[in-house]
């Protein structure tokens, strides 16, 4: 696979050189360089997480706007390994990219690739991975944001008086930003009592959790609310719920949303009350709206920040929605975020 | 009998009892039969697949891909309902398919290309990890999915198939055995009268301890040796179709974690009576040690990475009871 990459890559730096010495003339249009002509440009995604719904939906988000903007989109795909994502930008570099974006990673590998890529002129953004460079703008779903209005809304279901399960894994970045929300949240309304903490990442996620959440269930029958930070670990508290036969006295708050979420929320008696959740093909859009921003000499800000939204059940019930196009379609909120939009920025047809 | 042949014979039954006395009096809530059904529930899972593995390490052999092969057949049940729409009986029918197929092929690398257990089996769970994500581009599945072709899938787990890991029977207690825990004690039962009891299965031990000699007695070792791949897979794609109907959609996974815990439950089974070989009841037992230790520890509130820590930790000492305690630690 890496070598089909590199023969690839040496083939696009070969044509990459032949369309430099030809130089189409730029066709006068309104937006401005080098958009102008944007089959020329090239941009590159640096991966490193990939498999699950919210990286398939990232991917179609980016795939949609670097459509739409008519540019040349390379997606390089390193698996989770930190060390080939650090090649991978190097790759790109050598492929002769205007811009990457790099989607996730560990600091410690990429900090010094993504410098590379600055020097070498090549524009960068960065998505929910902090280089540490005062030139890449990042990109973020707020996850602090999401925590605030899970709990916001927990708060005005079931009033500041409640005894909590939470679900949490240490050392993920994400839950471990949620898990500050939590903790203000704590300090702020007394009256909510953290009767149990759990979690686990083992895969199937959602059964691991399940199985952990009945024990906690049995030891603490009086449990009224469950935050699961994460729709995995949603999933995994509602099957224990619903085989403890306590969906109507429990009520569960989370985070992100996909297709088979909005099905469990909407089961008849469903425990799963809300979530919030930023929808993350817009994220994608986002992420190459920034970069394109750059690219054409504009500043879209240190750190671009897309805002989440709150769905409750009800909202899913009114509006029958059923799949993650139907909550796009009938919540505008959800399926466009208002950043990274300059008057020249051409958007996917929704 | 001497202290040292009591504590081999009989050492791992008495620390299972004394851990669920301990949880009974420090875990509230521990003591209640719902516990002991759900602790029941939380391994049929991996108790099940522990079971299957079981049966390749009597013949000598060994199945990493059970893991992957159930969550394969998680995949397949939820592709059989939500997308082309087909009842409980055939989403079933093709899991079960799929873990004989499995079975059958994995047989075939190792008893005739010659392929060494562990690869082949090895080559076989990365195949169907990626496999299992090639219908639907490696999203997960459930109704209202977005099909690649941009078509909705509009399909249903069918309420049959659902009850399969949600029913529960009335014992003594309204509602009390869920239909994952009968599945899991009949295959048990099952596996272990099969292997100690019958003709197919004490062979199935003679091919595992001397393959050659049973060969020379007039054995097919070829045979006895696919058919333990089968019976590992078939087993394996029960527990699939478990853990389908018990999330209600079709999950990306790898199974790893399946892996490891059935391969973990399988080998504390060696030390279970001093059998210091693999055997059905031992793994049941092993399954449930491991399950009465988590659920414990979850209910007095443990964080995750104790857990595995408690679980390497008791394998270790369970290896130990089966090679450095006993004299027959060879087998």
């Amino acid at each position: 696979m890496n070598i089909t990459r590199r023969i690839l890559g040496k083939m696009a730096l070969s044509l990459a050189g032949a369309t430099m010495l030809m130089q189409a003339p730029a066709l006068a249009q309104d937006k401005p360089a080098p958009f102008d002509n944007p089959g020329e440009v090239k941009i590159a995604l640096v991966r490193y997480l990939s498999t699950g719904d919210f990286f398939q939906a990232y991917l179609s988000g980016v795939e949609a706007q670097a459509k739409a903007l008519g540019v040349d989109l390379r997606v390089l795909d390193s698996r989770q390994d930190a060390a080939l994502q650090a090649d991978m930008v190097d790759q790109a570099i050598a492929l002769g990219v205007d811009g990457i974006i790099i989607q996730h990673g560990l600091t410690e590998s990429m900090k010094e690739a993504a410098q590379r890529a600055v020097d070498a002129g090549i524009k960068v953004v960065a998505f929910d991975v902090n280089v540490e460079n005062d030139k890449i703008p990042q990109i973020e779903q707020s996850d602090r944001d999401l925590a605030r209005l899970a709990l916001e809304q927990a708060i005005k279901d079931n009033g500041e008086n409640w005894k909590a399960g939470y679900v949490y894994v240490a050392g993920i970045a994400p839950l471990d930003r949620r898990d500050e929300t939590w903790k203000e949240f704590k300090a702020k309304y007394p009256g909510i009592n953290e009767a149990a903490m759990f979690g686990t990442l083992d895969n199937p996620i959602a059964n691991s959790v399940a199985n952990q959440a009945r024990s906690v269930l049995s030891a603490n029958p009086d449990i009224k609310v469950m935050f699961a930070p994460y729709d995995e670990f949603a999933k995994g508290v509602k099957i224990a719920v619903d085989e403890a036969g306590l969906s109507s006295d429990i009520k569960i708050y989370s985070a992100d949303i996909s297709t088979s979420d909005i099905a469990a929320m909407r089961e008849p008696d469903s425990a799963w009350a809300a979530t919030a959740a930023t929808n993350p093909a817009v994220v994608g859009q986002v992420s190459v709206r920034a970069l394109a921003m750059l690219l054409a000499g504009e500043d879209p800000g240190r750190q671009v920040i897309v805002p989440p939204t709150l769905i409750t059940q009800a909202q899913l019930n009114e509006n029958d929605i059923k799949n993650m196009e139907e909550l796009s379609a009938k919540l505008p909120q959800f399926a466009h975020a208002d950043v990274a939009v300059p008057a020249w920025m051409p958007l996917p047809a929704k | 009998m001497t202290l040292r042949e009591l504590a081999i014979r009989y050492g791992f039954l008495v620390l299972l009892f004394g851990l669920i006395a301990y949880f009974a009096v420090s875990a509230d809530g521990f003591a209640s039969p719902q516990s002991a059904v759900f602790i029941f529930q939380s391994v049929a899972i991996t108790g099940i697949l522990a079971l299957g593995v079981t049966a390749t390490l009597v013949v000598g052999g060994f199945d990493l891909s059970i893991g992957s092969v159930a969550t394969s057949a998680m995949m397949a049940a939820a592709y059989v309902m939500v997308v082309l729409e087909q009842n409980a009986v055939v989403a079933v029918a093709a899991c079960l398919l799929i873990g004989v197929i499995v079975g059958l092929i994995n047989g075939f690398l190792i008893v005739y290309m010659r392929v060494p257990d562990l690869l082949a089996t090895l080559g076989m769970m990365f195949l169907l990890v990626g496999l299992q994500r090639i219908p639907t581009e490696g999203r997960s599945i459930a109704t209202g999915m977005t099909m690649p072709d941009g078509s909705v899938a509009t399909g249903k787990f069918s309420a049959n198939f659902l009850a399969l890991g949600r029913h529960r029977f009335d014992f003594f207690i309204d509602n009390l055995l869920p239909a994952s825990v009968v599945v899991l004690l009949v295959l048990a039962l099952l596996i272990w009268f099969f292997l100690e009891y019958t003709r197919f299965g004490r062979m199935m031990y003679a091919v595992g301890s001397n393959p050659r000699a049973a060969e020379l007695a007039g054995a097919p070792v070829k045979a006895y040796k696919i058919w333990a791949y089968v019976i590992s897979g078939v087993f394996a794609s029960i527990g699939g179709i478990l853990l389908a109907a018990r999330l209600g959609r079709g999950d990306i996974a790898s199974g790893n974690n399946l892996l490891l815990d059935s391969v973990a439950a399988a080998l504390i089974g060696f030390a279970v009576l001093g059998a210091s070989k693999p055997n059905a009841f031992g793994t049941a037992i092993g399954a449930l040690f491991v399950g009465v230790l988590l659920q414990g520890l979850t209910m007095m509130n443990a964080p995750y990475y104790t857990q595995d820590f408690v679980k390497g930790a008791v394998l270790v000492v369970a290896l130990v009871f089966t090679f450095a305690l006993s004299h027959r630690g060879k087998a």
